[in-house]
């Protein structure tokens, strides 16, 4: 209980510190808030008039704190080109882009364990170094060189799978597979060093001394000693889901919070590329919770004192 | 004498590693009989835990194989039994004891969990009846408080308790052989005493056959009925208890019985035999002894010595000397 609580705080005090980096990280960035709102013609005075009223002339600490208050009362703003709520904005695209990390972070799990299992039981075998060279590759090609590649093979010559859009299953598929693709090539090297390392301990000799059959001893004993250090940084591969979903959504034309995100950065539409930044980080900083808890609740040596 | 319980024939395992392959088990032989204690002594490297798991169909592989030998039990060959029938074997007919307790229990598991797994692997009992089987033999190794313990980890024990677990797991289904690694070596001294008495009682009140390995002469002195000596992979002598302390023959006997602080070999300071064990991979030709034995002959260097039964005692030496108080 004592590790739950300190992971909690923990979580609250990286929430407090990004919320303030995404700040400053924002009002630093320089560019012209008003471009966004004003036509190019517009004159300076229009644009001070604009900065005044939009807070931006007070000092940072005080925009933050005046811009936390409003988001404690449910007041997102408005986006700055659109003038469209955040608040629907958010709900919208943030559904987008759960169903697309879901199925990333699914396949990074699903493919990813059994393949380092399958790598593992077949040590120094074809099939092992068939996967050790496939999550060779995995991790070496560059995420936005892979959507490319695939939407190149996938889309243009096979013309198996649509090259972009949303929201329809087939769309999905190729997203997913080039946003889970380095996390699953990490999680296959991981599942497989985590099994060989447990394959040498001491008490799989026990169990086998009992007459275990190595199906068991293998898919039960070991696998579950291998899954601590699997789900203690299932946190990390979310963490990079949502930080790739930024170039995989604007690739794929995915209309998720990343590729949202991306254009009002762009467009210095601050209310919204603000906002978002914080979602995502709170996205990031839960998913690491949620591992944490796993962590725990995978953990006996930690359960009780 | 009645029959073997478990004849070892000429077991000879062989290492692979980095492409040269040696044996670390030569040559092997030794017979198991009920209600009897078999020591199994030699210095730390000689294939005692080798021999062990080659009984047991247990050599790490696929570095490991069995190159040669027999092992019988009953009317079955266990180095030639398929892996499926072994498995029978493993935990019912012959059960293990292993050297470290703290890392010899499956950390995510409840002891009780771990327990009733290999009843139910063994006897198809319900869960409720596992339990109570596992709680009974928790009982008999007199691991306190054994109820709580059954849904505790093993991390929540100590070693000595762990080694109770251990033992409780090794005798539960009444094997007819039990192999101890060296099974207090790594506990403290005072539970030490405790846990060999536990295993003691246990192997007498069911009349098992077991086989004691241990660095420790004292303990062998005590408790074994015959002692085997391990040197490089090989038996070089084996005897009935009195016989192998009163009367040692091979030098290397001499030498670790004078190895041994207060026992009435000792005259002054406390011995030890020059040199070390040869590592597998460069055994010396001839008699594996004779870089560091003081009465080797010329012969010792260029014949290897055969296992030679002389009344009751097997002894592999060209030179044997009674044993004189230096
Ligand atoms: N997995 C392995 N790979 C390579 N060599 C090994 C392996 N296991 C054991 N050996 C070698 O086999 C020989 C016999 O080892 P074994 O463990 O049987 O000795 P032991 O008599 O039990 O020693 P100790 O008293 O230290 O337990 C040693 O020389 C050891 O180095
Ligand atoms: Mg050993």
């Amino acid at each position: 209980m004592r590790y739950l609580a300190s992971r909690t705080v923990y979580m609250l005090v990286i929430l407090a510190i990004s919320s303030v980096a995404v700040f400053y990280a924002i009002r630093l960035s320089g560019g012209d808030a008003t471009a966004a709102r004003l036509p190019a013609s517009a004159t300076e005075a229009d644009r001070e008039t604009l900065r005044e009223v939009l807070g931006l002339n007070d000092p940072i600490y005080q925009q933050y704190f005046t811009y936390m208050g409003r988001l404690l009362s449910g007041d997102l703003g408005n986006s700055l080109t659109n003038n469209a709520l955040i608040s629907k904005m958010v709900v919208e695209h943030g559904r987008n882009s759960i169903i697309l990390g879901a199925a990333a972070f699914l396949l990074v799990f699903l493919v990813g364990v059994p393949l380092g299992m399958l790598a593992s039981v077949r040590r120094n075998t074809l099939a092992d170094q068939g996967i050790m060279s496939l999550s060779v590759a995995g991790m070496a090609v560059p995420n936005f060189w892979l959507a490319l590649l695939s939407i190149w093979l996938f889309a243009s010559v096979l013309r198996w799978l649509p090259s972009a859009g949303c929201c329809e299953p087939r769309q999905l598929i190729l997203p997913a597979i080039v946003l889970a693709a380095e996390g699953t090539a990490l999680t296959v090297r991981m599942t497989r060093s985590a099994m060989l390392e447990n394959l040498d301990s001491d008490w799989v000799r026990t169990l086998r001394a009992g007459g275990l059959s190595e199906s068991r001893v293998i898919g039960k004993h070991v696998f579950r000693n291998a899954l601590i250090p699997i789900i203690s940084l299932a946190g990390l591969r979310i963490g990079q889901i949502v930080g790739y979903a930024l170039i995989v959504e604007v690739i794929f034309g995915w209309p998720g919070l990343g590729q949202v995100l991306v254009n009002a950065v762009l467009r210095r539409d601050y209310p919204v590329a603000q906002f978002f930044s914080l979602v995502l980080v709170v996205m990031v900083v839960l998913g690491n919770w949620l591992a944490d808890l796993g962590y725990l609740a995978a953990n006996p040596r930690l359960r009780k004192t | 004498m009645a029959s073997p319980l478990l004849s070892v024939r000429d077991l000879t395992t062989v290492i692979r590693t980095e492409g040269i392959e040696f044996e670390v088990v030569r040559g092997v032989s030794f017979d198991m009989y009920p209600n009897e204690i078999l020591g199994l002594v030699g210095e730390s490297g000689c294939g005692k835990t080798m021999t062990a798991l080659s009984v047991m169909g247990l050599i790490p592989s696929p570095a490991a194989r069995i190159a040669g030998g027999e092992v019988r039990f009953g009317d079955r060959d266990l180095v030639s039994l398929p892996e499926r029938e072994m498995r029978e074997v493993r935990g019912d007919d012959i059960s293990m004891i292993f050297q470290d307790p703290l890392t010899s229990l499956d950390p995510m598991f409840s002891i009780g969990h771990l327990l009733t797994e290999v009843i139910r692997r063994h006897r198809s009992v319900s869960r409720p009846e596992a339990e109570a089987m596992a709680l009974q033999a928790l009982a008999e190794v007199e691991l306190p408080d054994p109820e709580t313990r059954m849904s505790q980890y093993p991390h929540q024990l100590s070693g000595g308790m762990r080694q109770r677990v251990m033992i409780a797991m090794a005798l539960m289904l009444d094997p007819d052989i039990l192999i101890a690694d060296e099974p207090t070596t790594a506990l403290d001294v005072t539970v030490q005493a405790q846990i060999l008495d536990r295993l003691l009682g246990q192997q007498r009140r069911r009349g098992m056959s077991m086989l004691l390995i241990t660095h420790d002469l004292g303990v062998v002195a005590a408790v074994a009925d015959r002692v085997a000596v391990m040197y490089s992979g090989e038996i070089v002598e084996q005897a009935p208890v009195g016989q192998l302390f009163s009367d040692p023959q091979h030098p290397y006997t001499q030498g670790l019985l004078r190895a041994v602080p207060q026992t009435r070999h000792q005259r002054g300071a406390l011995h030890t035999i020059p040199g070390r064990v040869p590592p597998p991979q460069f055994v010396p030709p001839g008699c594996p002894f004779s870089p560091r034995c003081s009465q080797a002959l010329v012969r010792c260097w260029e014949e290897h010595p055969e296992l030679v039964p002389d009344d009751g005692r097997h002894l592999r030496c060209f030179n044997p000397r009674p044993l004189t108080p230096a």
